[in-house]
């Protein structure tokens, strides 16, 4: 099971590790120890958050200031759990951390592929999410431990989040073969960066959402058909 | 550099986190088989998965070099889905290229 979860999260390694370590050196440059940073993947594990921390923590920020901003830059997530209500059971401790541990990526790969036969769900689902957190943290402890001392130019790694998406995107099209919801989500994206460039993700969502539910209510068509 | 001040910032943040995770699971638990649920649980991942895409691609710069790479990578990704599709071998080559390219 080990090697065929390694395998499955294989692409969230590529994009965690680099994005980490980024992290990880600007973490660094705020004169904390580096384990901070450790401790940052390990509790928070939210990676635009972590990056928006370093700027609160250098600014002071007030608390109450931080929560807020904190919530609202990763309110799309709000809407994570919808699709995955039916796949996690009632697994107690575990479920709880799949729950904590919901980041885009693991949602996206989650929500994308079923869970090879013959392998126990809640254990599948639960290493996924374990060996995902596990490439942040460590991404974050090296970024934070060597800083300058980084021989490798990881320069363009990044682009393994946008490649994993968008095969996750294919997989989706396999799936579904019926265009509505990418034709909705397109709008949503395309009134979003026009309206709401800043919070684009969470206004696309909740609108593409929106649209999909209305068009259900009011389209005997759509009722039928999806 | 306040050490209390980081311990407290960590811990607000968590919790946030988490408060944006949590939700459906404790509103929803129990009613998972309702059918407009079910509804948006199918249809929440292709639109969620289309509307990633287009946000990673957002800031790049169609116009430049940088834009010509990123779309070349996306060509070669898509490519090697639909012909073998092997998640990670698709993501392996268009991130390589990617890399190949940028680093160039």
């Amino acid at each position: 099971m080990i090697r065929t979860v390694l395998k499955t999260t294989l692409p969230i390694c590529f994009g965690y590790l680099p994005l980490g370590v980024a992290f990880g050196m600007l973490f660094q440059e705020l004169g904390y120890p580096w384990y901070f940073a450790t401790l940052m993947g390990v509790f928070i594990y939210a990676g635009a958050a972590q990056f928006m921390a370093i700027g609160l923590l250098t600014a002071s920020a007030g608390f109450v200031e931080i929560a807020i901003a904190t919530f609202f830059l990763n309110s799309r997530h709000l809407f994570y759990g919808l699709a995955l209500l039916n796949s996690f059971g009632n697994w107690g401790f575990r479920k709880l951390y799949l729950i904590f541990g919901l980041t885009d990526e693991v949602y996206a790969l989650m929500s994308t592929i079923e869970v090879p036969e013959g392998y126990d769900k809640s254990k599948f689902y639960f290493l996924m999410t374990l060996f995902s957190q596990s490439y942040w943290v460590l991404g974050c402890t090296i970024g934070a431990w060597t800083a300058t001392q980084l021989t490798f130019n990881t320069q363009g790694m990044e682009f393994a989040a946008t490649a994993l998406f968008t095969v996750l995107l294919i997989e989706q099209w396999i799936k579904v073969r019926k265009p509505l919801p990418f034709v909705i989500a397109l709008i949503a994206s395309a009134i979003a960066l026009l309206l709401f460039a800043q919070h684009m993700l969470l206004f696309a969502i909740s609108l593409s959402l929106i649209m999909m539910m209305v068009l259900r209510s009011t389209n005997q068509k759509v009722r039928d058909e999806y | 550099m306040n050490i209390e001040y980081l311990v407290i910032v960590i811990v607000i943040m968590s919790l946030a986190t988490f408060a944006t995770r949590l939700p459906p699971f404790v509103l929803f638990s129990g009613r998972e088989k309702h059918p407009l649920l079910q509804f948006v649980a199918k249809y929440t991942p292709p639109m969620v998965m289309t509307i990633l895409v287009i946000y990673m691609l957002k800031g790049v710069d169609f116009l430049a070099m940088e834009g010509l790479y990123a779309f070349a990578a996306l060509a070669i990704t898509i490519a090697f889905h639909l012909w073998k599709r092997n998640a990670l071998l698709s993501i392996c080559v268009g991130t390589s290229f990617y890399m190949m390219a940028v680093q160039w």
